[in-house]
């Protein structure tokens, strides 16, 4: 009995679902990294500023 | 946090190295079933996925009473990545059960007990995540808790239904152990583990976002909240 797609089938689909999670994962974690870039930015200029008015 | 973030890269690593072994296992070791042929080996990722969906809900529920409890948003963190996770790995389980029955039942899909009943704890979780997105940020928790905890429900009526009802559904465990021969055992166990550490990697990474998304939002409340007292500072 040569079901051998099948098989490839299920193995393919279900990787690909855990791919496209982590996949998620890694671009939420970059769009937390930006958020944090801009904080840092924010914060660096305010220093900056303080430190002009000092 | 720090101590747990040097543990999860050699645990990610590990999940690699187990997931490759279990490949092995899968397609070289395991002996290929008599009746079904190579099909069969759809059983060792469908099995495992299952198993850690209902653990998955499990810890959303256990979770989900320890933040009705104890108002820890941490508890509703745990629960929120949990049914995340669980959903994933539950739709692995409605895709590849499918894919395994057409060649064996010769359809898709029947509307047996234990298929309705994993189709109807998808969906309960998928509404879950929907509610989630959907209710103000301040009823989000306490509405996530008490619907995690009524949705569990539907795990033990799903594991128990083929015991229940009259199924056309295999059966491999029973009270007598795994219907399985020897070395199809040692491939579920070798699958069963490297499915777990995946599960956990993937829950830990999901967890680790979330509090980083809470500690991003922090920061930005405390500089809001600073930069409105110096407005009023200089509107004086």
């Amino acid at each position: 009995m040569d079901n051998s797609i099948y098989l490839f089938a299920a193995y393919s689909i279900a990787w690909v679902i855990i791919f496209i999670y982590v996949f998620y994962l890694f671009k939420r974690q970059n769009a937390l990294g930006r958020q944090i870039d801009k904080i840092e930015k924010a914060l660096r200029r305010e220093g900056e500023l303080k430190g002009g008015h000092l | 946090m720090k101590r747990m973030q040097t543990l999860i890269l050699p645990f990610q690593f590990l999940t690699y190295v187990l997931m490759l072994i279990a490949l092995y296992a899968i397609f070289i070791h395991a002996p290929v079933e008599k009746t079904m042929g190579l099909v069969q080996k759809i059983f060792y990722i469908h099995l495992p996925s299952a198993f850690l969906a209902y653990l998955a809900f499990l810890i959303t529920f256990l979770a989900s009473v320890l933040y009705l409890r104890q108002k820890d948003p941490k508890w509703d963190i745990i629960a929120h990545c949990s049914v995340e996770v669980g959903v994933i790995f539950c739709t692995i389980v409605l895709i590849t059960g499918p894919i395994w029955a057409k060649p064996i039942w010769n359809v898709w899909w029947t509307w047996d007990p234990r298929l309705t009943t994993t189709l109807i704890l998808w969906f309960v979780y998928v509404a879950y995540l929907m509610l989630r997105r959907t209710v103000k940020e301040n009823q989000r928790a306490n509405l996530s808790a008490v619907f995690g905890i009524i949705g569990f429900v539907n795990v033990p009526i799903t594991f128990f239904s083929i015991r229940l009802w009259r199924t056309i559904h295999p059966v491999i465990i029973t009270t007598h152990g795994i219907n399985i021969s020897w070395p199809m055992k040692v491939t579920l166990i070798a699958t069963f583990v490297a499915f777990c550490f995946l599960f956990f990697s993937l829950l830990i990474s999901r967890i680790k976002l979330e509090y980083l998304k809470m500690r991003i939002e922090g920061i930005k409340g405390i500089m809001e909240e600073m930069n409105y007292s110096r407005g009023v500072y200089h509107g004086q």
